[in-house]
């Protein structure tokens, strides 16, 4: 049941049980890592020997992969194509007929699609072993003002909701005839019969949403108290710390391995 | 204890009002239900009651309002959310957005008030207790099904025990199984003494068999007002457009054709159809 | 305005729904083995619990669902072989929320979205979308923006677009919710006035006693399968099978049974005739 909420899956696993922030600082080591180290298969080694581990020890692997592939390969078998013929220049690597594969774009292929998987595996792992509401409580601990990060925990865990609405949208109006399918122009056409319930809809309940939350005294005044208490282990600052570290340390030995080059 | 004197309100630029001249007294621990066309005031009523009005609406209000002996207009709006709690129709738009579980979102409103963690333990285990949503404790808000979903929300608003719990329609979007729920969650609350319950409901029968006392508005203005199968059975709320049970229908019908005995008290629930229509069968 | 009506050319189209079977990619079964045969002209109600299927069914006779696997022909269209936007020529299907389809400024452009999609001409579509207001009372607002009406009238605005496209087959999802008494009288007055015109009616309903008063057929579904098909007044008769698929017999009945009788009235009118008969 707990996939309707968002991404995030129970498991009994240890990564479950360490704090938000843990996490949130291991996926933006992985992130920044994975964005500023130079070289083709900086971000493949990540990959290996950090996220697929993780998602192992978060018995998740299965998940985390197919997720994963499912957001990503569209886009790397696009690149791959794209790039490789269209380079301009370069050495043929392949040749078919008249459509030659240059080594340039496949290389640009092959870096920008490690990428696109560091970016989304880590994001993906993170949603998927992180508790909304225990972020939004290690946040607020950590002075973020509570609707904000009431703002950021609920836009997330709307978005399923927001897809299914979405969906039903689309249903009403192929059931009044409008084709999505076809030419570039139909489809333009069809979006804003989609758009506008969507958002208009979504007005009405924005408005709904806000009496009954502050009929919940969620804007009441003095320091709010919490219902679960966030376990951290004592090793787990050091590590938050550390990451940190090593993420300064990336960014500053990517920007000297780039003025060397 | 909610009273009402002389109350007419009209939203903002609007020149008809939406109440009119309304006076009425709900004593503690009723469960008082309010029915009416659409457009007949409802919603506005509850909104007043719940000091959305007009603490969040502006627009004019005259007369008085009081709940438990304070005026609600001046009454600052943090002490008012601790006397009165509102659940609307759509269950959906009550969930927080932002728990994992069922007790971590009836909890929400708890650590918005800032209650010690002991004492929102016990209440939100007593709140799941009262309208029997405990075995879904663990479960997601957001998997539920519907009459399960509004009766989470019901609870997120009880466990802040206010004295006065106001629901808008809040079964208009459930099935017969849910909205039954809704129903008996909702009696067992005003019965167990402590807290007066206003609901605006369309579903006629189930107002008959569950609640105490029945308010019908028609344009703004009060018409009648009592228990449910007196309010239910006179001719002027029926003529307004008020919803009937198809055994009051029936023995209109009868009345039509000149065949009612003048006098009688129409009847409004299935126990009172069912003596009504022996003894007529009888005489027959 | 002065407009010409449309002239009439409804085709009777048959619904034939052989043994589909259909489970959504989650992996639920939604449907299990169905087969029906819905007849040009007839009222049909689609009762049952929530998650009992109802809507997953209507799904698939606009071919919005496609069944895993069996067959749905709407006249001689397999809805596998047509797209939902051909198929909307054929079966017009009006959402349980108004919210989820209307985007235009005016009344009047929203009415005139699906005959426009129909590719008809100006005056035929005109003609038709005239025609719907009236029949829904809402000739009178046609400038206005539709979400500033009441959701009661939106859900009208709703119907009436659907019915603009002037098919043969009307799918309406549950069309009582948030009417208050008279809404619900007026949405009857609407579905006889269809019938009378041929149309196949298909409605998918909690309100029993609404049920018993405006559908000649009913289908009583649980879990993705049919538990029960015929006559609206056999199959809401039979109160203890209704009664496990949790849904309540009609106030009407409950006296009836009540009073010993072994007629099931339907409507007051009936209820009436057998007393005093």
């Amino acid at each position: 049941m707990a996939e309707v909420f968002g991404l995030y899956k129970q498991r009994a696993s240890f990564i479950h049980g360490l704090h938000p922030l843990t996490k949130l600082a291991v996926s933006g080591f992985f992130l920044l890592a994975g964005l500023s180290l130079p070289g083709m298969w900086s971000t493949y080694l990540l990959v290996i020997f950090g996220l697929l581990p993780l998602a192992f020890l978060s018995r998740l692997l299965l998940e985390l992969v197919s997720r994963t592939g499912r957001i990503v390969l569209p886009f790397m078998i696009s690149v791959f194509l794209i790039q490789g013929i269209l380079w301009s220049g370069g050495t043929p690597l392949i040749e078919v007929g008249p459509i030659s594969f240059k080594q340039e774009g496949v290389q640009f292929a092959i870096a920008s699609s490690g990428r696109i998987l560091i970016v989304v595996g880590s994001f993906l792992w993170f949603a998927l072993t992180t508790r909304p509401d225990q972020l939004m409580l290690a946040l607020a601990e950590r002075g973020l003002p509570s609707s904000l990060s009431y703002l950021i925990v609920s836009s997330i865990q709307i978005v399923p909701r927001f897809q299914a609405r979405a969906n039903t949208i689309l249903d009403a109006q192929r059931s009044r005839g409008l084709e999505i399918a076809g030419s570039i122009f139909q489809r333009a056409r069809a979006v804003l019969p989609l758009v506008a319930p969507l958002i208009l809809s979504s007005l009405i309940d924005v408005e709904e949403r806000a009496l009954a939350i502050e009929v919940r005294g969620f804007n009441y005044p003095g320091p709010k108290t919490s219902y679960r208490e966030i376990a951290q282990a004592a090793w787990e600052p050091m590590l938050q710390r550390f990451l940190l570290l090593a993420m300064a340390g990336t960014l500053i030995l990517s920007i000297v391995l780039r003025l060397v080059s | 204890m909610i009273s009402l004197q002389g109350v007419t309100y009209s939203y903002p630029g609007t020149s008809s009002p939406a109440l009119r001249d309304l006076s009425l007294e709900i004593p503690r621990g009723q469960f008082c239900a309010v029915i009416g066309p659409n457009g007949a005031g409802k919603t506005t009523l509850a909104y007043i009651l719940a000091g959305f009005i007009p603490h969040f609406y502006h627009g004019s209000l005259q007369g008085e309002v009081n709940v438990e002996g304070k005026n609600a207009a001046t009454m600052p709006q943090r002490e008012l959310l601790r006397l009165v709690g509102l659940i609307l129709q759509n269950p959906f738009n009550q969930i927080s957005g932002t728990k994992v579980t069922v007790q971590d979102e009836i909890a929400f409103g708890l650590e918005n008030l800032g209650i010690p963690r002991e004492e929102m333990v016990a209440r939100v285990a007593a709140a799941m207790e009262l309208v029997g949503v405990s075995e879904l404790a663990e479960r997601s808000p957001l998997g539920l099904s519907g009459g399960q979903m509004q009766r989470v929300a019901i609870a997120s608003v009880l466990v802040m025990q206010p004295a006065i719990l106001v629901l808008d329609e809040p079964t208009s979007q459930l099935d017969p199984v849910g909205s039954r729920e809704v129903f008996q969650a909702v009696r067992e609350m005003a019965s167990s003494g402590q807290m007066t319950v206003i609901m605006i409901e369309h579903k006629v029968e189930w107002v008959a068999a569950f609640a105490d006392r029945a308010i019908a508005l028609v344009d703004g203005a009060l018409l009648a007002d009592g228990e449910p199968r007196h309010v239910l059975a006179i001719d002027t709320v029926w003529r307004a457009g008020v919803g009937q049970t198809r055994y009051t229908l029936a023995a209109r019908r009868l009345q039509e054709l000149g065949k009612w005995q003048d006098g009688k008290r129409l009847p409004v629930t299935l126990d009172e159809a069912t003596l009504t229509f022996k003894a007529f069968q009888k005489r027959r | 305005m002065i407009v010409e009506k449309a002239p009439a050319k409804l085709l009777p189209i048959e619904i034939e729904v052989d043994s589909i079977s259909f489970t959504y990619p989650s992996g639920i079964q939604a449907l299990e083995d169905i087969t029906i045969h819905v007849s040009s002209g007839e009222r049909v109600a689609l009762i049952g619990q929530n998650g009992a299927g109802k809507t997953t069914l209507v799904k698939h006779l606009n071919g919005l669902l496609k069944p895993v696997s069996g067959s749905v022909k709407v006249g001689s269209w397999d809805t596998h072989d047509h797209s939902v936007a051909q198929m909307a020529t054929r079966v017009g299907y009006v959402f349980q929320n108004p919210d989820d389809q209307l985007f235009q400024r005016t009344v009047w452009d929203e009415m005139m979205f699906g005959p426009r999609n129909l590719r008809w001409s100006a005056e035929r579509a005109a003609s038709s979308v005239q025609a719907s207001l009236e029949m829904v009372g809402l000739e009178h607002i046609k400038e206005m923006h539709p979400y500033d009406l009441t959701f009661s009238s939106r859900k009208l605005l709703a119907l009436a677009s659907v019915l603009a496209m002037d098919t043969q087959v009307v799918i309406i999802d549950e069309p009582t919710t948030g009417q208050d008494y008279r809404g619900v009288q007026q949405i009857g007055s609407i579905l006889s006035e269809l019938n009378k015109q041929g149309k196949t009616i298909i409605g998918v309903t909690h309100d029993i006693d609404f049920c018993a008063e405006q559908f000649e057929r009913s289908i009583l579904m649980a879990g993705g399968r049919v538990v029960l098909d015929g006559s609206t007044r056999q199959v809401l008769s039979q109160i203890s099978v209704i009664d496990q698929a949790y849904v309540e017999a009609p106030q009407l009945m409950r006296l009836a049974e009540k009073l010993g009788w072994d007629f099931m009235p339907l409507t007051v009118e009936e209820f009436i005739h057998h007393l005093d008969g």
